[in-house]
Formats: C-alpha cells, sequence, structure tokens
C-alpha cells in the first residue's frame, strides 16, 4: 500500500512540476520587457508562477479529487475515520513550505540588489510630480521639460518628488514604481534597453486627475537624446516653449501656442484687457503679478487657489519678461 | 420571562482557577491598549524630535515640571495607601488619601496648565509648528487621562463614604489604582523622553 | 421583557440590551446592510470601469464612490460582522452564559449605527476620496467629509477595542469546568488571536487618526510638508494597524472554516494543535509584516529586507491551516451542504489570494505590481473570495442556531455558484490588468484594459445578483421557514448541545467537557450523533 501511494504522489509530483514549468516558460503575462531590470524581475516572477501553478493545481486537485472520491453516499449517515492528524506529514507540509520561502527569499533579494543598484555614471534625472502632470528636469543642462527622453543603454537615476500630494511614478514597461512625496526626494536607478514610446502612469491616488495623469518616455539613440536636448535648450528661451513647459496650456486658451484650457481665462483676449483689468495697475505689471502671484486678483468668473503659485521661483525674471512680452504682442 | 441576568461569581471559576480576576484583568486589558495608543503618539513625537530637531525644548522648564512629576508620583503613593487601608479595614483613612489624590492630581494639571500657558505666551501654541502640535497634542492627552482620573477618584471616594467598599470588596478601589498608577508610568515616560533626554 | 421565540420578540433587536446572542445578531444583521450599501458602490464602480473613459462619473466623484466602498465593506461590514459573530459563538461555544461585560458589550454594538451614519453623511459633505487608506497630505486638504471619515473610523475603532476587551476577558474566565484552552473550539483560538491584534493594533490607529483630525479642524502642523510634517508618518501609523485589521478580518473567517470542515466530513479536524497555534502564529507575525505596503514609499531600502521575511514567513502558519483542512477531507464522508460548500469556495478562493500575497511580499515584483489592479485582485480573493465566502459558511451554518429555523437548501446551493462563478470573473482579470499595467483607484484607464474591465463588470454584477438569493432565502426562512431541532447538523461543539434558538441563559446546567469538541468518528460505525463531549448537559448520554 505505501509503495503504491508513493508510487502515484512521485507520477503526480512529475505531472505538476512539468506544468509548473511549461506555464512559468511559456506564459506571458507582462508588458514589454524596456529596461535591465525588467529581465531580472519577469525571471522571478516566472518562477514564483511557476511554483504557484504547482501549488495551486496541487491543493485544487486535491480539494477536487476528495470532495468527488469521499462524497457520503446519499442517506448514508455513518461517521469517518477518527483520524486526528499525521505528525510525519505535519512536519512535512511545515518544512516543505518554509524550504521554499527560504529559497524564494534569498532569490529575491539576489535580485533586489541588483535591479536597485545604480549603475556606472548614470544620468540624473529629476522627477516632478504635481496634480495632474509630470514635470522632468535634467540638473545636467540645466533643461526643464514636460517631455522624458532617455538614452537607450545609459543608466539613468530618477530623483523623485512632488510639489503638493503623494504621487508614484510608474513605467510598467520598466518594471518598477517610486513614489513622488513632497518633501522629500526618493531615488529610482534603471537601465533603459529599448528604443520606443513607453507609458508612464501615476499610481498613487492624488485626486480628481489621477487617472489621466499620464505620460511618456521616449528611449532613443545617444545621438537622438542629445540632438533633443539642443533642440530643447534653444527653445529654452521661446515664449511658446516656456508657455507649453510649464503647462499652462491646460488651464489657459492661447492659440499662438495651440492650447485650448478652459480653467482659467482666455489669453487671446490678454493684449485688449490687460492694461484696464486693475485701474492704476500697468499692462506688463498686471500680467507679470498674474503669473507670480495669482491669487492677488482673481479675473471675475473664475476660481482662486487653483493656479501654481510658483512660476516666479521656476522661471527666471528673463524667462517671465519675455513670456509678458509675447503674451501681450499678440495680434 | 426575567430579564436578562448579568453573570454571577460563579460565572467566572475558570478565571478564579487561574487567580484572574475578570474585572481586574479587563483593566489591564484596557491599558495594554492604552500603552498602544500612546505609542502612537510618542512616536510621532520622538519621529519629529530625531528627523527635524525640536529648538523649543530650551523653552521648556524642567525643574518646575520636574517638581510637578514629583507630585504626580506621591499621588501614585496616596493610593497605594488607600487602598492599604481599605484593606486594613479602615475606610475612613482611604477616604483621606483619596482626597489626598485628588488635591494631588488637581496640583498636577494645575501646573501643566502653567507650563502649556508660559509657552504659549513665548509663542508656542498647539498650531506654531510641529513642535507645537506633537507636545501638546502628546502631553495634553496624558492631562485629559489625568483628569479622568480625577473624576473617577471622585467617584471612588464618594463611594467609599457611602460604604461601598470593604476589606472583601475592594475590586473597585483596587481597579481605579491600576488606571491611576498606570497614568503616573506614562507621565515618567514622557517625562524622560520629553524633558530630560536631549 | 423578552421571550426567546415569539414574533415580538423581534422588538428587542432593536434596542438596548445585553444578551451576547441579541447583540451578536444586531451586529451581523446592522453590518449585512452595510455590506449591501458598499456593494452597491461597488456596482457603481465596476459601471463607470466597464468602458475606459470617465463617463458615467467624473474623477472626484468616482473616488468618492471608490473610498467609501472599501472603507464601508473594511470598517462597517467584515470587521463587525466577526465580532458578531465572535459575540454570538464564544459565549456558547465555552459553556458560559454570556460575556464577561454586557453592558460593555451592548457599547460595542451601539457605536457602530452613530459611527456609520457619520460616514454615510460624509457623503453629503463633501465626501472623502482619499481611499479607505487617506494618506496624506491628499487627505488633509480633502472635502470636509473627510474629518467626518475621520471621526467615523474614530468611533468604530473604540467599539473595536472594547469588544477584543471582552472576547478575551471571557474565554480566559468564563470557560465552562472540562474546557481547557486545548478543547477549545478552533473558531474560539481564531477569536483569541483576533482579539489580541484589536486590543494592540487599533489603538495606533486611534492615535494617527487623532493627528489627521487635528490637522484639518484646528490647524496642526503634523503633516504640513512646508513646516517639517512627514507624509510617510502617516503611512507607518495607518499600516501599523491596517495590516493587523486584514488579519483579523481573515482569523475569524479561518476559525469558521476549521468549525465546518469536521461536521460536513464527519471527521475530527486534522491538526488542531496545529491550527491553534498558526491563528496565534499569524497574529504575532501579523505584527511585523505592516511595510510592505511602503515598499515604494522611499523608506530606507535595507529596513524593506525584514519586513520581505517576514510578509514570506506568515505564508507557513498559513500554508498549515490550508493542508489541515485538506486533510479533514481526505476519507472522510462528506456532504455538500451550503456551508460545506462556501467553506470549500473558500480555501479554492483564499489559495489564490494567498499565493498572489507571495507575489506581493517580494520586493521586486511588489515594485511593478504595488498601487496596480493586481492588488485589486489579491485583496479581493482573500477578502471576498475568502472571509466573505467564510461568513455566508457561518450564517448558513448557524442559521438554524440563530433563527430556530432551516433555511431552503437548494437556493442555498445556487447563492453559491452564482458567488463563485462571479467572484472569479470579477476577480481573475484584474491580476492581468495589473500586470500589463494599470493602476488602481483610476476612473478611466488606456483602451487596451477595456476586455479585462468587461469581464470584471459582468463579474460584479453577477455578485450583485448573487445576494438576491440569500437575502429572499434568509428573510423568508426567518420568517416561515421550517423549525429546526437543536441539532440538525450532529455538531459536537456546545452550542448545538442546547435549543435551537438556546435559551436566554444559554444552558440550563452548564455543562461539564470531557474531551475534545471534533471526536467525530472516535466510535467507528457508530451513529452521525456521535455523544458530545460533555457530561451533565441538556442531552442524554
Amino acid at each position: 500500500m505505501r509503495e503504491r501511494t508513493l508510487f502515484f504522489s512521485a507520477i503526480i509530483g512529475i505531472v505538476l512540476i512539468a506544468l509548473g514549468i511549461l506555464v512559468a516558460t511559456q506564459v506571458n503575462l507582462m508588458p514589454v520587457e524596456a529596461s535591465t531590470r525588467a529581465a531580472a524581475v519577469d525571471q522571478l516572477f516566472r518562477v514564483l508562477l511557476g511554483v504557484s501553478t504547482v501549488i495551486f493545481l496541487l491543493v485544487e486537485g486535491a480539494l477536487l479529487y476528495a470532495v468527488l472520491r469521499f462524497r457520503a453516499r446519499p442517506g448514508g449517515t455513518g461517521e469517518g475515520p477518527s483520524i486526528h492528524g499525521d505528525t510525519s506529514l505535519e512536519i512535512l507540509w511545515t518544512l516543505l513550505p518554509a524550504a521554499i520561502v527560504v529559497v524564494i527569499g534569498v532569490y529575491s533579494f539576489q535580485v533586489l540588489t541588483a535591479v536597485e543598484a545604480p549603475g556606472n555614471r548614470p544620468l540624473v534625472v529629476e522627477v516632478v510630480g504635481r496634480q495632474f502632470s509630470w514635470g522632468f528636469r535634467y540638473p545636467e543642462q540645466d533643461l526643464e521639460t514636460t517631455e522624458l527622453h532617455l538614452p537607450v543603454g545609459r543608466p539613468v537615476v530618477f530623483q523623485i518628488t512632488s510639489d503638493d500630494v503623494i504621487h508614484s511614478f510608474w513605467v510598467p514597461g520598466f518594471r518598477a514604481k517610486r513614489d513622488a512625496t513632497p518633501g522629500q526626494i526618493s531615488e529610482l536607478a534603471m537601465t533603459p534597453t529599448k528604443i520606443g514610446r513607453f507609458p508612464i502612469r501615476c499610481a498613487e491616488l492624488c485626486g480628481a486627475g489621477h487617472a489621466i495623469m499620464t505620460s511618456e518616455v521616449v528611449v532613443e539613440t545617444p545621438e537622438d537624446f542629445d540632438a533633443w536636448i539642443e533642440a530643447q535648450l534653444a527653445m529654452a528661451g521661446d515664449p511658446v516653449q516656456i508657455f507649453n513647459t510649464m503647462g499652462c496650456g491646460a488651464c489657459h486658451t492661447l492659440t499662438a501656442a495651440g492650447s485650448a484650457g478652459t480653467i482659467g481665462p482666455n489669453l487671446d483676449e490678454l493684449p485688449s484687457v490687460a492694461g484696464a483689468r486693475r485701474p492704476g495697475v500697468a499692462a506688463e505689471a498686471y500680467v507679470t503679478e498674474s503669473i507670480v502671484n495669482p491669487d492677488a486678483f482673481i479675473t471675475p468668473g473664475f476660481q482662486p487657489g487653483l493656479m501654481p503659485k510658483n512660476f516666479g521661483d521656476r522661471l527666471t525674471p528673463d524667462q517671465i519678461q519675455a513670456l509678458v512680452a509675447f503674451l501681450l504682442a499678440q495680434p | 420571562m426575567s430579564p436578562h441576568a448579568m453573570p454571577h461569581a460563579e460565572d467566572f471559576r475558570a478565571g478564579q482557577a487561574l487567580g484572574v480576576d475578570h474585572r481586574k484583568l479587563g483593566m489591564w486589558l484596557f491599558i495594554a491598549s492604552e500603552v498602544m495608543f500612546f505609542g502612537g503618539l510618542i512616536a510621532a513625537y520622538l519621529h519629529y524630535k530625531y528627523s527635524l530637531g525640536f529648538p523649543e525644548i530650551e523653552l521648556l522648564n524642567v525643574v518646575q515640571v520636574g517638581v510637578n512629576t514629583l507630585i504626580l508620583l506621591s499621588s501614585s503613593l496616596t493610593v497605594v495607601s488607600a487602598l492599604a487601608a481599605l484593606q486594613a479595614g479602615r475606610p475612613g483613612r482611604m477616604a483621606l488619601f483619596l482626597v489626598l489624590t485628588i488635591v494631588l492630581g488637581v496640583a498636577f494639571l494645575s501646573g501643566q496648565a502653567y507650563e502649556f500657558a508660559s509657552l504659549y505666551r513665548e509663542g508656542v501654541t498647539l498650531t506654531s509648528g510641529v513642535f507645537g502640535s506633537s507636545f501638546f497634542t502628546l502631553t495634553g492627552f496624558h492631562g485629559l487621562h489625568v483628569a479622568i482620573g480625577v473624576v473617577w477618584a471622585i467617584v471612588v471616594l464618594l463611594g467609599g463614604l457611602r460604604g461601598a467598599y470593604t476589606a472583601e470588596r475592594s475590586m473597585g478601589v483596587e481597579i481605579f489604582g491600576l488606571y491611576w498608577h498606570f497614568v503616573d508610568i506614562v507621565w515618567i515616560m514622557l517625562f524622560t523622553l520629553i524633558y530630560l533626554i536631549p | 421583557m423578552m421571550t426567546a421565540t415569539s414574533a415580538a420578540g423581534w422588538r428587542r433587536y432593536f434596542g438596548w440590551n445585553t444578551d451576547h446572542k441579541v447583540i451578536g445578531v444586531q451586529y451581523i444583521v446592522t453590518s449585512f446592510v452595510f455590506f449591501l450599501l458598499g456593494g452597491a458602490l461597488a456596482m457603481v464602480v465596476r459601471t463607470e470601469l466597464a468602458a475606459p473613459g470617465a463617463d458615467v462619473l467624473d474623477g472626484a466623484t468616482y473616488n468618492q464612490t471608490m473610498t467609501n466602498h472599501g472603507t464601508l465593506m473594511i470598517f462597517l461590514w467584515i470587521l463587525p460582522v466577526v465580532a458578531g459573530f465572535g459575540n454570538y459563538l464564544i459565549p456558547l461555544m465555552i459553556g458560559a452564559r454570556d460575556m464577561a461585560f454586557p453592558r460593555l458589550n451592548a457599547l460595542s454594538y451601539w457605536l457602530i449605527p452613530p459611527a456609520g451614519l457619520l460616514m454615510l453623511s460624509s457623503f453629503f459633505a463633501g465626501g472623502a476620496e482619499a481611499g479607505w487608506t487617506a494618506y496624506v497630505p491628499l487627505s488633509i486638504g480633502g472635502p470636509p467629509g473627510q474629518t467626518l471619515w475621520a471621526l467615523s473610523v474614530l468611533l468604530l475603532g473604540f467599539s473595536s477595542i472594547l469588544g477584543a476587551i471582552n472576547f478575551l476577558t471571557t474565554v480566559i474566565t468564563m470557560r465552562a469546568p472540562g474546557m481547557s484552552f486545548w478543547r477549545l473550539p478552533l473558531f474560539v483560538w481564531g477569536m483569541l488571536a483576533t482579539a489580541i491584534l484589536s486590543l494592540t493594533a487599533t489603538p495606533v490607529l486611534t492615535a494617527g487618526l487623532i493627528l489627521v483630525a487635528l490637522d484639518r479642524m484646528v490647524g496642526t502642523h503634523f503633516f504640513t510638508v512646508s513646516s517639517g510634517g512627514d507624509p510617510i508618518l502617516w503611512q507607518n501609523l495607518f499600516w501599523f494597524y491596517s495590516h493587523p485589521a486584514v488579519y483579523i478580518m481573515i482569523l475569524p473567517a479561518m476559525g469558521i472554516v476549521s468549525e465546518i470542515f469536521p461536521v460536513f466530513a464527519r471527521k475530527p479536524i486534522f491538526g488542531y494543535r496545529m491550527i491553534a497555534m498558526s491563528s496565534m502564529a499569524i497574529a504575532v507575525l501579523g505584527m511585523t509584516v505592516w511595510a510592505h505596503h511602503m515598499f515604494t514609499s522611499g523608506m530606507d531600502p535595507r529596513l524593506r529586507i525584514p519586513f520581505m521575511v517576514s510578509s514570506m514567513v506568515i505564508a507557513v502558519p498559513t500554508g498549515i491551516k490550508i493542508f489541515s483542512w485538506l486533510a479533514t477531507t481526505w476519507y472522510g464522508k462528506i456532504r455538500l451542504t451550503t456551508p460545506m460548500l462556501f467553506a470549500l469556495g473558500f480555501i479554492s478562493m483564499f489559495l489564490i489570494g494567498g499565493l498572489t500575497g507571495i507575489f506581493l511580499a517580494t520586493i521586486p515584483v511588489d515594485l511593478h505590481v504595488h498601487d496596480t489592479y493586481f492588488v485589486v485582485g489579491h485583496l479581493h480573493f482573500v477578502l471576498f473570495g475568502g472571509s466573505v465566502s467564510a461568513v455566508y459558511a457561518g450564517l448558513y451554518y448557524w442559521f438554524p442556531k440563530i433563527t430556530g429555523r432551516q433555511y431552503d437548501e437548494r437556493i442555498g446551493r445556487a447563492h453559491f455558484a452564482i458567488n463563485f462563478i462571479g467572484t472569479n470573473l470579477a476577480y481573475l482579470p484584474m491580476f492581468l490588468a495589473g500586470l500589463l499595467g494599470m493602476p488602481r483607484r483610476v476612473a478611466d484607464y488606456d483602451p487596451s484594459f477595456t476586455s479585462l474591465n468587461l469581464w470584471a463588470t459582468i463579474g460584479g454584477f453577477l455578485l450583485g445578483i448573487s445576494v438576491l438569493p440569500f437575502l429572499y432565502n434568509a428573510l423568508l426562512s426567518w420568517a416561515r421557514g421550517p423549525k429546526a431541532e437543536a441539532n440538525p447538523w450532529s455538531s459536537l461543539t456546545l452550542e448545538w448541545q442546547t435549543s435551537s434558538p438556546p435559551p436566554p441563559q444559554n444552558f440550563a446546567v452548564i455543562p461539564t467537557v470531557t474531551h475534545h469538541p471534533y471526536a467525530y468518528g472516535d466510535t467507528p460505525g457508530a451513529e452521525a450523533v456521535a455523544a458530545p463531549a460533555t457530561a451533565g448537559a441538556g442531552g442524554s448520554r
């Protein structure tokens, strides 16, 4: 009897392990692998999936078998056997899972150490979450943008923070996220390995616009990346570039910049109304104040407290001057 | 049918076999939950103390509050004495010690009020910054617990004057004592963490 | 002032009553009402998510709906309903006449309706929008309803703590003669472990909620970033409680399953002591895992490791239980009654939830799936496929004892079938959506996730429908079902050795217990009603 049980257990064990290996190697549930991290994480994930498949089939199979095989006969009222336990079995199903847990734990620790290690001479990119868009800054080039571009193959370190509430910077293709917490900078290291465009999503509830706080990371050749940086820097003084980078179009209509936001006043009208809006305040002074101190005066019909108050810190005086001049010089 | 009956002594046989009185056990369990509650507030205070630094600590009057601490410690002594008096069959003496406890408790609260007022005069308030928020919330909740203890002491005193307690029926006083000592011990912790340790 | 079974007796459920059996029913019925409300909110959520685009609700309203769905389900359904089972069953199971502090018990219950009303009223005060986790600074700046939300949860916490004091004191000091700790039914062991967690973890949440309430109401600076406030402090205080909270929600459920399996397999529970000790191990370990909810928070990377370790280790006692239940059925004589079906369903669905938990404990994988629909799938498998299945199992199992009437078995089985299919259909697609890139708590999503969400919505609607046969069965049977015997399941635990429903003082004579309560088959070949492990109870053997 014991040989038969052992034999059947071995057969079942082999079949289950084969199925586990099959699932682990053939089933792909992850998005595109776009970083070195992704390869390591996906490997770990597949191992877990294989092990889980074995355990799942074992337990569910046993359950189903028991329910069918040990069903009471209709009308039967007898009792079952008085089995209270089996010490060797209980030791087995304590130690075997414990061993699996130890192995998975060690393996996970190794993967973690490998993927979280910052690369050699990484490109530093500052990431700022704001309700409800992402801003990026390249400190090396002193460039602020709303687009994230990365050169393929070069290690990156993201320094992530927030201007308001907690957000979370997540690139599914890279397989990691880090919370953007106000008042602190959290680092996230990785190396992109695939050229293409990959979605960025906010992964921490941050308010009404949490679902639409998406962006894109563009991974390109080093040459294309350098060219993009050059182009961005060239446009850095351009008022339309400033307008777009600062995200003004999300709330304001400005035909010259191609934006149609309606949360704030229509800026197409600015040249004709700026001078008269606040009696005693000249047009330039009014527009400048509206940018750096937006709650000082609220245009009738609009809400206070919505426009960011820190443009005075984020823009240089030259940039503000150029922007104001541009806004007032519209035809 | 009769109204649903409250449990009688024989319902607690299992506890008696273990030497555990259910009312005392209830109070100990309650105290355990209070330890965790103060633990949460203390964690907040200490987190900010060691991550931000609290320059306002210089404004704290260690000597005055130290004296206040001795007052509260003495009140634990009077509670012990009250219980001892009851168990020696001297309810009159118990009442006296309870009165002393109440007086000392009120004195402690007054001392706290004085400390709070001086800090307020220096501009350190509940809403003036992280230190103010943490300090006043933590010590304020402790003070609230002392105040509740004082009210409870009055209730026990009145019960004692009515003859509700005897050497054999002392559980009500014992349980009050447990609470009072706990509040005292919390204060020793707070005094050490806030006033003594740099 | 009350009778055991008369129709006029229903009035006592609406007033102040110190009988633990009345309080237990009050808890169960009240929390079931909140289950229905929370479920209605879920239907709204799934309607919004059936198609991409914020078409049914705008972002802010969606956030309120989603927040209150989670909050109602956790704080006003599962946590109180398990307290309700504990209340009803513990004194009966240990051979006592009531809880140690009956008036405190009534108070614990009566904190719940006002807290529930506060929670519901928050909807009309601008709503709470920050998720049931209420992370700061979002919850500090939120609408006025958020304060009512915080106060409501505070009240519910007090109820929990007072209940825990009662459960622990009762089990320690009021067991019947002969009822040693190693003869306690496993449901009672589960409640012991649960009460230890409620007692020690809840007060930390209380502290955290007070800090949030003070920030919102009087302008303290606990979480004001510009003053030096630290949002991570809230996360630590919150999760220090809320992780043990999930064990508070599952340990009683596992206890219920441990009661049901022996009865309907007609075999002793396999590995009684290991199951009892696993409950305590899960409680202790459960206090050490909380930061696994914070792996992406920017916390010190070295500190993450011990939390990963403890989160994985907790799989071992959990596994012991699953294998023990399985072994209980082996060689048994299984009767697939509705309670048994739900208990079997519990194992199969909790297994999925538990296995996916290991994925989440592994930090490298968690960094990808944290705060995505993978987590939503995981939590619903453990809480809905797990806890709610067990609650249903318990409701059916103890229905005759509590109401004195029998429910309709066929409708019960239909309920199980719809529930089982609905649960798997609703929550399996979520794992895929999360892995592929769908974050959680979103009113809108990339069109590539449309079909997964549509399947989840269909499953969700099925679950909504599945409540109807249950309600029909429960209400009609309670009112007019066939009268139940004292022990219709031939069960050996003490609550079945007295009438259905029990008399106000529970037992005519307090029983003396002579051996443990799972002695099925101890007299081989015997008829189904084995001798109960008592002498001098209402029975005759």
